[in-house]
């Protein structure tokens, strides 16, 4: 009778082994990952990282996906996936720029030169103004000349009964 | 369309809406696709995806851009961090909404066995196999991965994964035969 066992099969082997570390190794960076998973990283640096992957079956499990995935074509993802993206920042920028007043806000042609517009439009009150004033001080010097005028010869009211009287008075000494 | 290798790093941080759009554009595809895959196994709408994948631009863009910041692009090629960066936010994502489930076809033997705990299992002693051939096995045996994945996951031929499989068998039947009385 022979007394040579058979050996066990590989996986058995391997199942009747515990493999846990007795130091779980340290937590890999994602950067360390990516440089691992692209074959980048220095010998003792990867085996850093197989020691954290072998011991991890999530890590494991996102080793090989990731692998896979890298390596094949890839699928269109939906247009509205990168619509919402491109917003993001836009509405970061936005978000920054100072803001406007609400004149800016209804004529947002004028932007940056607005300041410049602003002083001329002054600029031309002014003048408008001024010439105004001119015209407007010789039709008051008009006007207070025709007051006057009017003034030198008033028309005096009569009180009511004495212009009878006197006009009465008046028609009779005429007729004598 | 602008490829995500052509895409200017400094810009991009310094958050030029033009390169960012490029960028979005660029990398869609490779975000969409990691965050399918990572969440295939959680019982999650189409829209809660989006927002995985949406997500993931958030993560990028978030304080000033400091995620992207943080990538070097002297250690890992873009396509490849961002591959893991996505992965990341995507299973924070999905522990955020819900539980994971896997159909139990796909879950390895090993995984859904019940140990027996009178059965003391031996010890590999520190040193007896190197990290690689360690993964190998598990990658083998308890994931049930065939050597062509393997293979890719190490940037190796399948004939070079045989044979680190084999030798760490060898090891692994000498220093136990050794030991067994």
């Amino acid at each position: 009778m022979s007394t040579e066992r058979t050996p066990p099969s590989e996986r058995e082997l391997w199942q009747s082994l515990a493999t846990a570390p007795a130091v779980a190794p340290a937590a890999v960076s994602d950067m360390d990952f990516a440089a691992w998973l692209e074959g980048r990283l220095p010998e003792a640096a990867a085996a850093q990282v197989e020691a954290a992957v072998a011991n991890d079956p999530a890590m494991r499990r996102a080793a090989l996906e990731l692998a896979d995935i890298l390596g094949m074509p890839l699928p269109a993802p939906p247009p509205r996936l990168a619509v919402r993206a491109q917003a993001l920042v836009g509405f970061e920028a936005e978000k920054q720029a100072p803001r406007k007043s609400w004149l800016a806000g209804l004529f947002p042609a004028f932007g940056q030169g607005f300041g410049l517009h602003r002083g001329a439009m002054a600029g031309m009150a002014v003048v408008v103004a001024a010439v105004g004033f001119v015209l407007g001080g010789g039709l008051g010097e008009t006007y207070a000349e025709s007051k006057y005028a009017s003034t030198a010869a008033p028309t005096i009211p009569k009180p009511f009964g004495r212009d009878t009287i006197n006009d009465l008075n008046d028609l009779f000494s005429d007729n004598t | 369309m602008t490829e995500l290798s052509q895409i200017d790093l400094q810009s991009l941080a310094a958050g030029h809406k033009r390169t960012w759009d490029a960028f979005v554009v660029a990398a869609s595809p490779l975000i969409n696709a990691v965050v399918r895959r990572t969440l295939a196994n959680y019982r999650l709408s189409d829209d809660d995806v989006m927002d995985a994948a949406q997500d993931v631009f958030v993560r990028l863009c978030a304080n000033g851009f400091r995620l992207l910041k943080t990538y070097d692009p002297a250690r890992a090629g873009l396509s490849t961090w961002l591959a893991v960066v996505s992965r990341s936010a995507a299973i924070d994502f999905a522990r955020r909404r819900r539980q994971a489930t896997s159909p139990i076809d796909d879950v390895p033997e090993s995984a859904l066995a019940v140990e027996d705990r009178h059965v003391e299992k031996l010890k590999i002693p520190e040193g007896l196999l190197t990290e690689r051939q360690t993964l190998i096995l598990k990658c083998l045996y308890d994931d049930e991965r065939d050597v062509a994945e393997v293979a890719q996951l190490l940037k190796i031929d399948a004939q070079t994964v045989r044979s680190t499989h084999h030798k760490a068998l060898l090891r692994l039947r000498e220093h136990f035969k050794e030991e067994a009385p």
